[in-house]
């Protein structure tokens, strides 16, 4: 009976994907209960060491998640973040943490189907690969 | 070339365009040169380049010693091609000004890793060392080897592309040109080939011999912040246990924190005490940068670093869909 | 003078009048606006994505829209009219009538229950019906006030006295089935109307099948089924089999640039809206093989060109030049099209499904409003105003703005809107704003040092939350962690009686720090920040978790599941606000002057309108006159001189007292920032240098003609521009000899590489100057080399005039451009032999003109760059100023304070110009109109002893918020300017920069708080 549940950390940017979660919330849509929602101001305020903290806390996955290309509150945070995560993740997945485990996405205020979605694949992908070990403290 | 080295050196000093000059001298060990300050024209002769030089001398500029740069000292400082490169980001960087600097090259052939040589010598203490081109005489109590310099190279001279300083003031010697490349990172390519699981176990292997003692840090011409992120507690975002998850998130970050800034001079390398091939890591992350960015990091004063910087059009492959 | 009013009211709230009315509360003045549906928003929330960006059109509105209901200067009157207007302006007396919405706005919690039990299912006028709605409902999801309304024709209960099931279904008791329309008066110092525009319906155009043929669909209605958040989910399918369509045509200029039904003007929109769905219906299906039918492509604005080239090249979307005749369905289910070419010749072409992109109409209700008002329309029925007082109506007080008086897009829209507002302050009693002053009766509890002792409320939101989520439980849980002093479940956090538990729990328990757990921070967080506040805490010792959006709404069937993460979200909550902290938004004092940069039509307006408002300007100019590109332009279409206009404007600008012109001037240097900007002007030439002091900057240093020698230019006197040809117009002064012909070559050095823009006005200039001509030289042949004709708006009547008067286009393309050779290379007035290949003839066609007239590009002045860096402002590829955001801030620039118009931005026409440079004048105002402003709380510190000057945070920031000091080389942070997003934060490697109410500790403690290691994974 208890099936194994993944935790996974979703940070979002306030002014698109924060956004998009509430129009999926409001539009009554359906996905798994997995994510932990952390409110940021900008993708741009996400640093590597907040995704590195969350998988060695033992969340089984990270979701990142800001504005489109060109939709940033705040102009450019989202393309200053998509470089720091352009290293990153080849960089995480080269010393062999599992491709999925940590995802980036963009998510815009409207597209409330689209994070719905995006969370159910994220939380399908980390089923798939199973509780977290790599990187995680004390595991 | 010694002998113009020492008088180019001099000559600087002479004419009043520096105060000061870095550059390398012969060290109380055999195989390590030792870097030195040269304010008058006297001492001058002090000065030597060969493959024992692998100082990267323009931590000078930015570690403690900063104030060399902030006291508006004029200075002279002898490259390599590397060196040259952490010169050129320092600058982009503000950490000195191009103006207040006069750029050395020096043709370099490689420097070498003192642990390849004393494997060749099956570990007879080495008394002497000299270079003569491309082959290494060793001697030693009982026995005199003769080596090619490329068996006895640092690894990261291997799979250097920029042998010689881009940004000179002067050269001794003639300058080579960046020669285009083959494929500088195919060692990094069949590394990504294996497996996520293989990878992990191997990196687990290697980073589990870390003992954190930061010589890798200490010793990195781009390493220079007053604090290091591992050295802070507001918050402590990683342990400093030797634990595996701390050590591996340490170096993650620190490769991070040099991504589009490390010059891949291999002073990391040869500085690990347990033979840790961190090079990887630095090169993985190089090869993401060169690519993606299209950065080469240290060649060219008037681009800003790659991490400081976007373009709206950039590959973003890894965003999901 | 005392007898103005300081209030305005706006008819109509899309986003002119939304930016209408926050400029307007920004400078204090009370603002009603007035909207006929149930939401502000307008057309913009139907788009899924805008042109030339793709941003997210809700994405970028939206905190518009909240901005809106939140602000205190704003009265939002929805489902309402304006019937009657007396009274002067500065005094206008108006009735406005309010219909009842059958759902009190105070009670209501929007929770939509209500909606799900109603039987009536209504048609969507939203989504343009292709879904539905009920008799109760919320406009959209998004809309704004977030209430829900009762349509009272389709109601059971109003309608047929039987159901009331909304009734039983409120848990809040909202609904109040005896509300009544009420009539309301109010006194305003002007008015602003806004009231929009309506698309064109295709129903009268039987010939392309429209609703007889189900896969033949609107623009509006493609917009809709490309919306994420639309009917289809942004899945576009078939209306017929339910597939993806494979192939797409897109049919132009329906309903617009139609002499036949009335319509001789062009929409102006419909162009790159079309361009902008073929990219993004490719972007969603992959092999989409998409064509646009049209005659010309008016991609006219700033970016569109490279936008159109962008859908051609990368996007592979096929354009047709040609004429659609008709549409039949195959037996199969295709759609035929078939359409004339240039040439002449007829094709056929089968496709999945049709776009029609309709045009822009007016709305029929101006014609009311005309009447009620007193307000003159125009012969298409949009309301008239004109070309040197472009945003006047006929009636004195009262302004018009966005697409109401001729079509426009979005940049347009908002910048009519804000130079509205600039015309509509002279008669207001405008008075400059003290900071707003904090309730002193409830002094600010100091709490640095003391232990968090934290409140957690639990919000049920009716059975919102605890239909699905048990309450109770996760209140208890909370009072288990640490810090937490108190905890409670309440029924609606947000309602009156509750915010007054939350202030009485402040007291009684002595609490630090207040956290809610109930629905989303980024509509409910101001109310309870504020209320706290009330209680003597800091409003940022608040912190909220998401408990509905985030779990009950989203895991309605999972109820255990839905608990435990409530449970998380609140620990996490909790663990945030242990490490919140008192913030402070440090004033900022504006020193009300402002600097004009440019003595253009768009400077001196500019200066003109801040003048007129009672601040000082400096206008610098670095020529020794006045009137920049204007003094070269002799002939407007409607008649009026514009020399004469010109004259006026410059006496204006003299001898304004608050004016001071300083020509010939150069800028050696500006400093400062938001509210105190210092500039030097360089001595020399018998010139003092000067120092001036100044709270705001304008950018308005205008365009320069393109210089070439293509097409000859310069090697015989019969080779000119149009500049030149206006001039010879003017003064007479033709070339001697008889003028039997003339050639213009239009888009020279315009929209080729190295310009890849439209140069915008050189189409209709080049129709205005040969129709000049004509009435001159009526004998005289006019050929005009084209690529696209782009007489945008209400110009195209003029191509049409022109076309009517046998002028001969000859259409190029930049393959075979038109060769121009000297008949005679000996002398200096030589004529000239033009060769143009004509596509439609399929031949050369050799024309010996006696006068060749290029309508050269508009260049962006290379001193554009040197000004930039001293501002630090950027540039686009083009060399020209780049605003904020190309939609919603189009005169604004990232940096606070220095705004842009005119030529500066990008190539307009005079009325354009004009209208920016109000805009910029009217959002100089909204600083200068206050004495200061306050500083955003949440912003980056810099921890300096950590600090290595490296600069990447300096390099990063959007904002030029952050710098390394050139002599301590460390990092400042310039608190008038940070906006708190954190970039430069996460790109500190030192540490040595944190965000306040985000910092390292609290995200830290956040992604800490779960024991997600020990404990068993979660079961189900």
């Amino acid at each position: 009976m208890s099936e194994w549940q993944p935790k996974i950390l979703a940070i979002l940017c306030n002014w698109c994907s924060y956004a998009g979660a509430d129009l999926a919330g409001v539009s009554r849509m359906q996905y798994p209960p997995n994510v932990r929602v952390v409110r940021i101001p900008c993708s741009g305020r996400v640093d590597p060491l907040m995704i590195l903290k969350g998988l060695q806390s033992g969340f089984d996955g990270v979701l990142v998640s800001g504005c489109h290309p060109g939709d940033c509150h705040y102009i450019s945070g989202n393309f200053v973040a998509r470089r720091r995560f352009a290293v990153l993740k080849p960089l995480l997945e080269f010393v062999g943490v599992e491709p999925d485990r940590v995802q980036f996405s963009w998510i815009s205020a409207g597209e409330g189907e689209r994070f719905a979605q995006v969370v159910t694949k994220v939380t399908e992908d980390i089923r798939k690969i199973g509780p977290a070990k790599r990187l995680v403290k004390g595991a | 070339m010694v002998n113009e080295l020492r008088e180019a050196a001099g000559k600087l000093l002479d004419d009043g365009k520096v105060d000061l000059v870095i550059g390398w001298a012969k060290g109380s060990l055999p195989l390590a040169s030792t870097p030195v300050f040269i304010s008058s024209s006297d001492e001058a002769d002090q000065l030597v380049f060969d493959s024992t030089c692998g100082n990267n001398l323009t931590v000078y500029f930015t570690k403690d010693n900063k104030k060399i740069s902030r006291d508006r000292k004029k200075v002279g400082i002898f490259v390599k091609g590397c060196d040259s490169r952490s010169l050129v980001l320092n600058i982009t960087e503000k950490q000195l000004k191009r103006e207040d600097v006069t750029i050395i090259g020096v043709p370099c052939s490689g420097v070498i890793d003192t642990r390849k040589v004393r494997r060749k010598a099956e570990g007879r203490e080495v008394l002497e060392y000299s270079q003569d081109g491309d082959t290494v005489t060793i001697k030693g109590k009982e026995f005199e080897l003769s080596v090619p310099l490329e068996e006895l190279l640092s690894n990261a001279c291997l799979s250097c592309l920029r042998k010689d300083a881009e940004e000179y003031d002067l050269f001794i010697g003639e300058p080579r040109k960046f020669s285009g490349e083959s494929d500088p990172y195919s060692d990094i390519e069949e590394y990504e080939n294996l497996s996520a699981d293989e990878r992990w176990e191997r990196m687990n292997e290697e980073y589990s011999k870390c003992i954190r003692c930061y010589a890798c840090r200490n010793v990195c011409p781009s390493c220079y912040c007053n604090v290091c992120f591992v050295d802070q507690n507001d918050p402590q975002w990683i342990g400093k246990t030797p634990e595996i998850t701390d050590t591996m998130i340490f170096h993650i970050i620190r490769n991070l924190h040099i991504a589009g800034r490390c010059v891949e001079c291999g002073a990391c390398e040869r500085a690990c005490p347990m033979d840790i091939r961190l090079l990887y890591l630095n090169r993985k992350v190089a090869k993401e940068v060169r690519e993606r960015f299209g950065s080469d990091t240290g060649t060219d004063l008037d681009q800003k670093p790659a991490m400081a910087d976007f373009r709206e059009d950039e590959n973003q492959d890894f965003i999901m869909g | 003078m005392g007898s103005k009013r300081n209030s305005v009211l706006i008819v109509g709230a899309g986003i002119a009048g939304i930016q209408a009315a926050l400029d307007l509360a920004e400078m204090g003045v009370e603002v009603h606006l007035v909207e006929d549906t149930p939401t502000i928003g307008g057309r913009m929330p139907q788009l899924d994505k805008t042109f030339p960006t793709n941003d997210c059109s809700m994405c970028i509105l939206s905190p518009k829209m909240s901005e809106c209901a939140r602000h205190p200067g704003i009265q939002i009157h929805i489902l309402s009219n304006l019937k009657n207007v007396s009274g002067k302006p500065g005094r206008f007396k108006c009735t406005i009538l309010e219909r009842a919405k059958y759902v009190d706005p105070v009670k209501c919690v929007a929770c939509g229950l209500c909606e799900d039990k109603c039987p009536v299912k209504i048609e969507d006028t939203f989504d343009v019906g292709l879904r539905t709605r009920k008799a109760i409902s919320r406009y959209f999801l998004q809309s704004i006030p977030a209430e829900y309304t009762i349509d009272k024709d389709k109601c059971l209960y109003l309608t047929k006295g039987v159901c009331r099931i909304c009734e039983k279904t409120c848990e809040a008791g909202a609904i109040n089935y005896e509300d009544k329309d009420r009539e309301v008066e109010l006194e305003v110092g002007a008015i602003i109307l806004a009231a929009g525009i309506d698309p064109f319906d295709p129903i009268g155009f039987g010939h392309f099948g429209y609703h007889r043929y189900p896969d033949v669909v609107t623009s509006l209605e493609f917009e809709r089924m490309l919306s994420a958040s639309g009917p289809m989910g942004g899945h576009v399918v078939r209306a017929s089999n339910g597939k993806e369509p494979k192939k797409l045509a897109f049919i132009q200029c329906v309903g617009s640039r139609d002499e036949g039904i009335d319509r001789n003007y062009c929409s102006s929109a419909c162009c790159m809206f079309a361009i902008k769905q073929s990219i993004i219906a490719k972007e969603h299906i992959k092999d989409l093989d998409s064509s646009i039918f049209y005659m010309d492509i008016r991609a006219f604005g700033k970016d569109f060109d490279k936008y159109y080239e962008k859908a051609e090249k990368q996007y592979g979307v096929k354009f047709k030049r040609s004429k659609v005749a008709d549409i039949i369905e195959t037996p199969e289910g295709k759609l035929r099209l078939r359409y004339t070419l240039e040439k002449g010749t007829t094709q056929y072409e089968e496709f999945d499904m049709v776009v029609l992109s309709i045009g822009l109409q007016a709305r029929e209700a101006n014609q009311r409003l005309s009447e009620d008002l007193d307000i003159r329309l125009n012969e298409f029925g949009f309301c008239r105003s004109e070309r040197f007082s472009p945003l006047m109506t006929s009636r004195e007080g009262v302004f018009v703005c966005g697409a109401m008086n001729g079509p426009k897009d979005i940049p347009e829209s908002v910048v009519s809107a804000s130079g509205a507002v600039a015309n509509a302050v002279r008669f207001l009693d405008l008075e400059r704003q003290g900071l707003p002053t904090a309730d002193e009766s409830i002094p600010e509890k100091n709490v640095i040092g003391q232990r968090p002792r934290i409140g957690v409320f639990v919000c049920h939101c009716g059975i919102n939350i605890a239909g699905v989520v048990d309450v109770k439980d996760v209140a208890e849980y909370a009072g288990t962690l640490e810090n937490v002093e108190h905890t409670e479940d309440v029924m609606y956090a947000c309602s009156t009686d509750c915010l007054d538990t939350i202030k009485k729990r402040i007291e009684e328990h002595d609490l630090n720090r207040v956290v809610v757990a109930a629905c989303t921070p980024r509509t409910h967080e101001p109310l309870f920040r504020e209320t706290i506040n009330e209680a003597g805490l800091n409003p940022y010792l608040f912190e909220m978790a998401n408990i509905r959006d985030q779990c009950s709404w989203a895991h309605m069937d999972q109820p255990e599941l839905a608990t435990i993460k409530s449970k998380d979200l609140v620990e996490m909550g909790v663990a945030k606000s242990r490490g919140l902290q008192p913030l402070e938004r440090l004033p900022i004092e504006i020193d009300p002057k402002a600097l004009v940069i440019g003595g253009g039509l768009s400077g001196m307006t500019s200066a003109l309108s801040l003048a007129d408002a009672g601040h000082q300007v400096y206008l610098i100019e670095k020529e020794d006159e006045l009137g920049g590109n204007l003094r070269n332009i002799f002939f407007n279409f409607d008649d009026k001189d514009p020399q004469v206009f010109l004259g006026d404007l410059i006496k204006k600008v003299s001898r304004h007292k608050m004016i001071e012109v300083l020509k010939g001037a150069e800028i050696e240097d500006i400093s400062g920032y938001i509210g105190n900007y210092k500039t030097s002007l360089k001595a020399g030439s018998g010139k003092e240098g000067r120092l001036l002091d100044h709270g705001v900057v304008i950018v308005a240093t205008g365009g320069e003609e393109h210089k070439t020698e293509e097409y000859l230019l310069g090697k015989s006197s019969r080779i000119v521009t149009q500049v030149e040809f206006e001039r010879m117009l003017h003064e007479k002064d033709f070339p001697a000899g008889k003028l039997k012909n003339v050639v213009m070559i239009q888009c020279v050095g315009s929209r080729e590489e190295g310009r890849m823009y439209c140069s915008r006005i050189c189409c209709s200039k080049a129709v205005k100057n040969a129709l000049e001509l004509k009435k001159v030289k009526s004998k005289t042949n006019v050929y005009f080399a084209y690529r696209d004709i782009r007489t945008y708006g209400f110009s195209e009547k003029y191509y049409t005039e022109l076309r009517d008067e046998g002028t001969v286009f000859l259409r190029y393309t930049p393959d075979s451009k038109p060769v121009v050779e000297l008949i005679d290379e000996d002398v200096t007035d030589s004529r000239a032999r033009v060769t143009v290949f004509d596509p439609i003839m399929d031949r050369d066609v050799v024309i010996d003109a006696d006068l060749v007239v290029l309508a050269t590009a508009i260049d962006a002045p290379e001193k554009n760059e040197e000004l930039a860096k001293k501002l630090k402002v950027p540039l686009n590829a083009d060399g020209m100023f780049l605003e904020a955001h190309v939609k919603l801030r189009p005169v604004d620039f990232a940096t606070e304070g220095v705004f842009l118009c005119g030529l500066a931005h990008s190539p307009k026409d005079m009325d354009e110009s004009q209208a920016q440079a109000k805009a910029a004048a009217s959002r100089a105002l909204t600083f200068l109109n206050r004495k200061a402003v306050l500083a955003e709380g949440t912003i980056c510190q810099v921890m300096t002893d950590r600090c290595s000057g490296c600069s990447y945070c300096e390099s990063i920031c959007a904002y030029s918020a952050i710098e390394v000091d050139p002599e301590k080389l460390v990092a400042v942070v310039n608190e008038a300017l940070c906006k708190g997003c954190g970039a430069c934060v996460a790109s500190c490697r030192c540490g040595a920069l944190d965000l306040r109410g985000f910092t390292n500790q609290q995200m830290y403690s956040v992604f800490d708080s779960l024991d997600l290691v020990i404990t068993e994974k979660v079961g189900d």
